[in-house]
């Protein structure tokens, strides 16, 4: 039976084979954030480019910031940003996307982890809307003769294929265990604001004045996986293989720990949630 | 049909975790310092929901499950159902289940019936493309018109439990889990619940159901299980179970700390069955009858306290639980004065019309109320034979009439 699929053949068997019911409940998803809205879908779209707008605001007339990495910094924090908020966004859904959704696990029997993988589409899916905001900023800085054009972006799918991975594996092992400890939204909270000065979004890797600090950073896992991104999308330059292994390292370990998690908590979720 | 039954539970066993405060902080710690959450609970932790069940549903065949609030009525189906896993024993379920548990239950409120009921039916089991299909019998069923392309929320509380059971139904499972459905939505839709119910076990569909509705139970269950605290009290034909579970709440009512006697006989022993027999037209007690002779069968019994308020009933099963006929002398218009001496009472059958084969009798006295005094299931058991082997229960006299037909008889 679908509820005992995870047992024989694991996670990602069972969430392929429910893909269909994993599209229909991220359609959903999407429909009902936007249903009864006046300006629906537009909303993804325009989420972003407020948040850039005022970010060039800020960045250009009322703190004069420069990057040293050759393209406007407004930009440069944007593309750092898009990452991140995918990341810590499915994240803080993930927490509570089980006990949102427990009466279809207490009384319908779906696979729970379903929702955390509809989690994640979703949030890839906003995601995947909010770049053409930082394509169009691209395009008019480059028009300018502000930046060059970085064709590396057509690479996109290699930046975003770890961080979706390893983003799917912490979201599962979160979603499992904050039915279990319902704290773990605060904690994850107040850790993910805390972390988002350790990954180099606000400032470039290399503006780092203590060596220390900076080795603590690089040792930050999401560093790789934002690193790699915007490098690509933005700054137009390939990453070094050292980016590239540690960003598949990270990734792979994410879901490895995040899998493992939630196969051990899986048949506890229906009778805790 | 396969010979394994699609529901089969062998000793199963059920324990809740504790979710109070301090269970909590102490799994918090117990996890984050010793890695607790990874092993198996300690025994003995927690709530027994349910302990040491037997049970075995075959195709087509509808099992009530009846006892008090807390009895672990709705743990038992979410096992069958898959929601739960057991502590130990096994759980096999086989085909595809559908588990009617709150009907309606993860339709979400802001996107319309139409996309709810393909969610759901998806849930349940089906591809997208067999709910598609059986859209329009979904629609139709509930009965809801054009509101299915409305936002769920906009429905009224009857349509929304209209839609939940429309889907589920359609999905023609081999396994049905019903908890306490039928008791919302109005007549008309009742009926058509129960309509739709009677289909599947026509179509081979086994089926599970608790409900307190006993007289529920007793029209659509062919056997029945009585759980009292998680323990199998009693399992049988359900007409049986349920005046086991009637006598057990009407003696509680009356005070009398209820004597959990398991097995096949209960009561207070006031005044109890000493015979049970069955006799011939010559008053021979017998074993073996022809069918369509006279019969009777016959009670005799002994008075320990003096009563004025006393039913005696019988009733006859088949081997395999289905209901051949049962009577009392309430339902027969009898009026009860006083019992105060031994003695004995028969119920007559000018012609016992049945079918060649073996059945079974259940005995009681008992109260109006269904406080039994002794109530004995499978006291008796006699065999009817035919000279010809028809099949079914019942073997009224008769004759063909050949008007036309060329046709010759041979003698016998």
């Amino acid at each position: 039976m679908s509820a005992n699929v995870a047992d024989r053949d694991g996670l990602f068997a069972s969430l392929y084979r429910q893909r269909g019911l994993i599209g229909l409940l991220v359609a959903r998803e999407l429909k009902a954030r936007y249903r009864g809205t006046f300006l629906g879908y537009l909303w993804s779209l325009l989420n972003p480019l407020l948040l850039l707008a005022v970010y060039a605001a800020v960045f250009t007339w009322v703190i004069p910031a420069r990057g040293a990495t050759g393209v406007p910094y407004p930009l440069f924090l944007f593309a750092g940003l898009l990452p991140w908020l995918f990341l810590s966004g499915t994240l803080l859904d993930a927490a509570v996307v089980l006990p949102d959704n427990g009466p279809l696990l207490k009384k319908v029997m779906c696979p729970p982890e379903v929702f955390p993988a509809v989690t994640v589409l979703a949030h890839l899916v906003h995601h995947l809307l909010a770049l053409p905001v930082l394509l169009a900023g691209m395009v008019v800085t480059a028009a300018l003769g502000l930046m060059r054009f970085p064709w590396t972006i057509v690479l996109l799918p290699f930046a975003l294929l770890p961080l979706l991975v390893a983003v799917t594996g912490v979201a599962l092992g979160v979603a499992a265990l904050a039915v279990h400890f319902r704290d773990l939204k605060d904690i994850l909270h107040n850790l993910l604001t805390l972390i988002f000065f350790l990954v180099p979004i606000i400032y470039p890797l290399d503006a780092i004045p203590l060596s220390l600090l900076k080795r603590v950073v690089k040792a930050n896992p999401a560093t790789p996986l934002v690193e790699l991104y915007r490098d690509l999308v933005l700054l137009g330059r390939l990453p070094g293989p050292r980016v590239w292994l540690a960003a598949a390292v990270v990734a792979v370990v994410c879901w490895l720990i995040g899998s493992t998690i939630f196969g051990r908590l899986r048949e506890t979720l229906a009778e805790t949630v | 049909m396969s010979s394994a039954p699609p529901v089969r539970l062998r000793q199963v066993r059920k324990r809740y975790p504790m979710l109070t405060r301090r269970g909590r902080l102490s799994s918090l710690k117990g996890a984050l310092l010793h890695g607790e959450l990874w092993r198996a609970r300690k025994e003995g932790e927690g709530f027994l929901a349910l302990d040491g069940v037997d049970l075995d549903v075959g195709a087509g065949e509808t099992v009530g499950v009846i006892g008090p609030n807390g009895s672990g009525k709705s743990t038992l189906l979410k096992l069958v159902a898959g929601i739960l896993k057991p502590t130990t024993g096994t759980v096999d379920v086989g085909g595809r289940v559908t588990a009617l548990i709150e009907l309606g239950a993860g339709f979400h409120p802001e996107i319309s019936g139409r996309e709810n009921a393909v969610i759901n039916g998806m849930m349940l089991g089906l591809s997208r493309s067999e709910v598609l299909r059986r859209l329009p019998a979904i629609i139709d069923f509930a009965g809801i018109g054009e509101f299915i392309d409305e936002p769920v929320k906009t429905y009224s509380s009857g349509m929304y439990v209209r839609l939940g059971f429309a889907v589920a139904v359609v999905a023609e499972p081999d396994v049905l889990v019903v908890d306490e459905i039928l008791a919302v939505g109005d007549e008309r839709f009742a009926h058509r619940c129960l309509d739709r119910i009677a289909q599947l076990q026509r179509r081979g569909t086994a089926i599970l159901l608790v409900s307190h509705d006993l007289g529920m139970v007793e029209q659509l269950a062919h056997r029945a299980l009585y759980l009292s605290s998680g323990k199998p009290v009693l399992v049988g034909s359900a007409p049986a179970v349920v005046a086991r579970y009637r006598s057990d709440v009407a003696s509680e009512e009356a005070g009398a700390p209820a004597e959990r006697q398991l097995g096949r006989r209960w009561g207070n022993g006031a005044v109890t069955l000493e015979t049970v027999e069955l006799l011939d037209a010559s008053d021979h007690p017998v074993r073996l009858l022809s069918s369509g002779e006279a019969a009777a069968i016959r009670l005799v019994f002994r008075v320990r306290e003096p009563q004025h308020d006393f039913v005696f009933g019988i009733a006859i099963n088949r081997e395999d639980g289905a209901q051949v006929f049962g009577s009392n002398t309430q339902l027969d218009g009898w009026h009860p004065e006083e019992l105060s001496v031994d003695g004995e009472i028969r119920i007559n059958f000018a012609r016992l019309e049945l079918a060649p084969g073996r059945y079974l009798v259940d005995a009681a006295v008992h109260t109006a109320a269904g406080l039994a005094f002794d109530y004995a299931c499978e006291v008796l058991s006699f065999t009817i034979a035919a000279p010809v082997g028809w099949p079914g229960i019942y073997a009224p006299a008769h004759d063909w009439v050949p008007a036309g037909p060329v046709m010759t008889r041979s003698r016998r």
